[in-house]
């Protein structure tokens, strides 16, 4: 990435890139800008804040407001801190996402390799439920979840995010088995394989770069739904995009801007690092789904 | 090792009949190679003898026994794919034990046997590497591995050559027939070139539109087509096929033949029932490039050998040969000379034509005159 390659576009004027570059490191500052204000703001105590300039660096570092954030601060009607509701997420992130991605690949490879009648039509179906707003399905699911038994548990988050990623995992699926050679499922069948030894065997080990994408996509978006988590949760199985918005709504009079901030970063800091560690992945995997597609 | 049986099989994709009544049959130990253009319906064959397509109506027979309704690995057969399809995700080694590790092989047995086709193939230093660090003509050998370690019946390959550069191609035809001496399994083998049909087979099928034009020996195929598709199909350059009139002049069948400008041949036909229902008709006369030579190149053992002079338009020098290119009947002829053969562009030469090798045809039906 940071060596230019022989597909670099021929050199243009100094000028032009000068211009290219101002222009770049504008938009980096204008992004980068609300993540610094948080940063800042959580390593502050509450006077300085209220003292001023909300762009100025911490004068003294203080990590008094993490800590509370973290395990001390009031929410709702109990002082436990992000703590529990941290866990609660990852609790329900990592069967979600498992399930989700794992059943997107195997209809992605019965979709493909054993089309049958209809099959493009039940693809069309599913894809159509990447684009049914979330509203629309809050009552039904609310009845299902009830007829269940899983009505305000982490189980049956779990159920409804594994339900609601299905859509986008197949798609991604899909497309990328579109383009994985059907002679290679046929040797395997000659060679004797069943239907799940073809899939473990010779179709997941080659689904790499699709899995980290479907991964990303699953975990930042269970991770940062908040109307689910609001809708289906009760107070022992609440995410942590819930928790933060009680946090930030119980008033005990004072608003302590700095544990907001730090309390934010804390929730949003997985899908920062599962993006930072693998995102070059993400990149690359999505265009091997899109191109070949 | 076993023969292979197809009865009246019939395949179709819903409404689109692609295999319209194939009938073949290869003895154990033979190469049947099925030949014709792309969409001919060949691969579909080979699939459905594989078990990969069901097929519609027909039956099919490895040995004695009816495949029919089998699942692939229950049919002993073995096939060498087009893109070779090896498992990308395993070493040479796992690609050729993957069959014998599903059938619960032990591993003793399964190194043994790896050992041996690696030494069939001389594969052996490239078990530990992964099919993407191999080049195309080591990917053709590990597949093939990979289907001669199971000892099949009968060996099915689809187009196996076509990813190959030529040189190697020329290679790997040797070798196949060479592999194919050794161990003695009947195969089935798919491929649009005519030449491998030609060098490799016991037995060709020419199959076009769904329908098995001719099943012979290469020889048959080459030297007596059936019909004017399979002339021109098979044989490079391919067959000249000349548009005429059969007329009988002192009780003798000759073919007129126009050539350049008003000029015009005529040639001896043998004379026959079949053939005098066309006298006064149009006629197609072929002949196949090295028939038509220059006088001292001419075929000394040929018993009828006529010569006339032609229009040469065109001479194209191919090393070993010169072809020279004369309009007859309407079309460009293609002559086979000596590489050292005087020709002499723009004017007439003789050319002599070995009639011992000219085959009729009906232009209303494209079928052969006997």
């Amino acid at each position: 990435m940071s060596h230019p390659s022989q597909d670099n576009a021929i050199e243009s004027g100094r000028l032009i890139r000068a211009l290219i570059y101002t222009l770049l490191i504008f938009f980096v500052i204008y992004y980068l800008l609300p993540l610094w204000v948080m940063v800042a703001n959580s390593l502050k105590t509450l006077d300085e804040i209220r003292g001023g300039d909300m762009l100025a660096p911490p004068k003294d570092i203080t990590f008094e407001p993490w800590r509370q954030a973290w395990s001390k601060t009031q929410i709702g009607v109990e002082a436990t801190g992000l703590k529990p509701y941290f866990l609660n997420s990852i609790i329900m992130v990592v069967p979600a996402v498992f399930l989700s991605t794992f059943l997107g690949a195997l209809n992605g490879y019965v979709l493909t390799k054993w089309a049958f009648r209809g099959s493009n039509l039940i693809f069309g179906l599913m894809l159509l439920a990447c684009f049914i707003p979330f509203q629309i399905v809050l009552i039904p699911m609310a009845r299902i979840l009830g007829m269940l038994n899983l009505a305000g548990t982490i189980s049956g988050l779990i159920l409804v995010h594994t339900v609601y990623g299905l859509g986008f995992t197949t798609l991604f699926f899909r497309n990328y088995y579109a383009a994985f050679p059907t002679e290679l499922v046929r040797a395997a069948q000659i060679d004797g394989a069943s239907f799940f030894q073809v899939f473990w065997r010779i179709l997941i080990p080659s689904s790499g770069p699709i899995i980290v994408v479907t991964i990303i996509w699953q975990f930042t978006n269970v991770w940062n739904d908040f109307l689910f988590g609001a809708s289906f949760s009760s107070y022992d199985s609440t995410p942590i995009t819930v928790a933060l918005n009680n946090l930030v709504n119980s008033s005990t009079g004072v608003k302590e801007y700095n544990v907001h901030f730090a309390g934010a970063i804390l929730a949003a800091l997985p899908t920062l690092i599962v993006y930072i560690v693998s995102g070059r992945y993400f990149v690359r995997g999505l265009m091997a789904g899109a191109v070949k597609g | 090792m076993a023969s292979l049986t197809i009865d009246k099989l019939i395949k179709s994709f819903g409404a689109v009949e692609v295999l319209k009544g194939i009938d073949l049959e290869i003895e154990d130990g033979g190469f049947l190679v099925l030949v014709g253009p792309s969409g001919c319906g060949k691969s579909t064959l080979l699939n459905c003898i594989a078990g990969l397509e069901k097929t519609t109506s027909g039956e099919i027979r490895i040995g004695e026994r009816n495949v029919e309704g089998l699942h692939p690995s229950k049919r002993d057969i073995a096939m060498v794919f087009q893109s070779y399809a090896l498992y990308p995700n395993m070493t040479v080694r796992g690609n050729i034990s993957f069959g014998m590790e599903i059938r619960g092989v032990d591993k003793a047995e399964q190194e043994n046997a790896i050992q041996e086709v690696a030494d069939i193939l001389q594969i052996g230093e490239l078990l530990d590497r992964k099919p993407s660090q191999l080049s195309g003509g080591q990917r053709q050998r590990v597949a093939m591995g990979r289907a001669l370690v199971r000892h099949p019946q009968v060996f099915l390959f689809d187009e196996p050559l076509s990813n190959l550069d030529a040189k190697l191609r020329v290679d790997m035809r040797t070798e196949i027939k060479r592999l194919h001496k050794r161990m003695g399994t009947t195969i089935v083998y798919v491929t649009h070139d005519q030449i491998e049909a030609l060098t490799l087979a016991t037995k060709i099928a020419v199959l076009e539109a769904g329908y098995l034009q001719q099943f012979g020996t290469p020889d048959e195929i080459y030297n007596d087509p059936n019909n004017m598709f399979v002339a021109d199909f098979m044989g490079s350059p391919s067959m000249n096929l000349i548009d005429g009139t059969l007329v009988e002049r002192d009780g003798a069948l000759e073919v007129q033949i126009a050539g350049h400008g008003g000029s015009s041949i005529s040639l001896p036909v043998p004379d026959g029932a079949e053939m005098r229902k066309h006298v006064g008709g149009p006629i197609v006369f072929g002949i196949r490039p090295e028939a038509m030579t220059d006088p001292d190149g001419a075929d000394r053992t040929s018993p009828h050998i006529e010569t006339r002079d032609c229009y040469i338009e065109v001479s194209q020098p191919a090393g070993s040969d010169t072809f020279a290119l004369t309009p007859l009947g309407g079309k460009e002829c293609i002559a086979r000379f000596r590489a050292d053969a005087r020709i002499e562009l723009g004017a007439f030469s003789p050319i002599s034509f070995n009639m011992t090798k000219a085959v009729f045809f009906d232009p209303q039906t494209t079928g052969r005159i006997r």
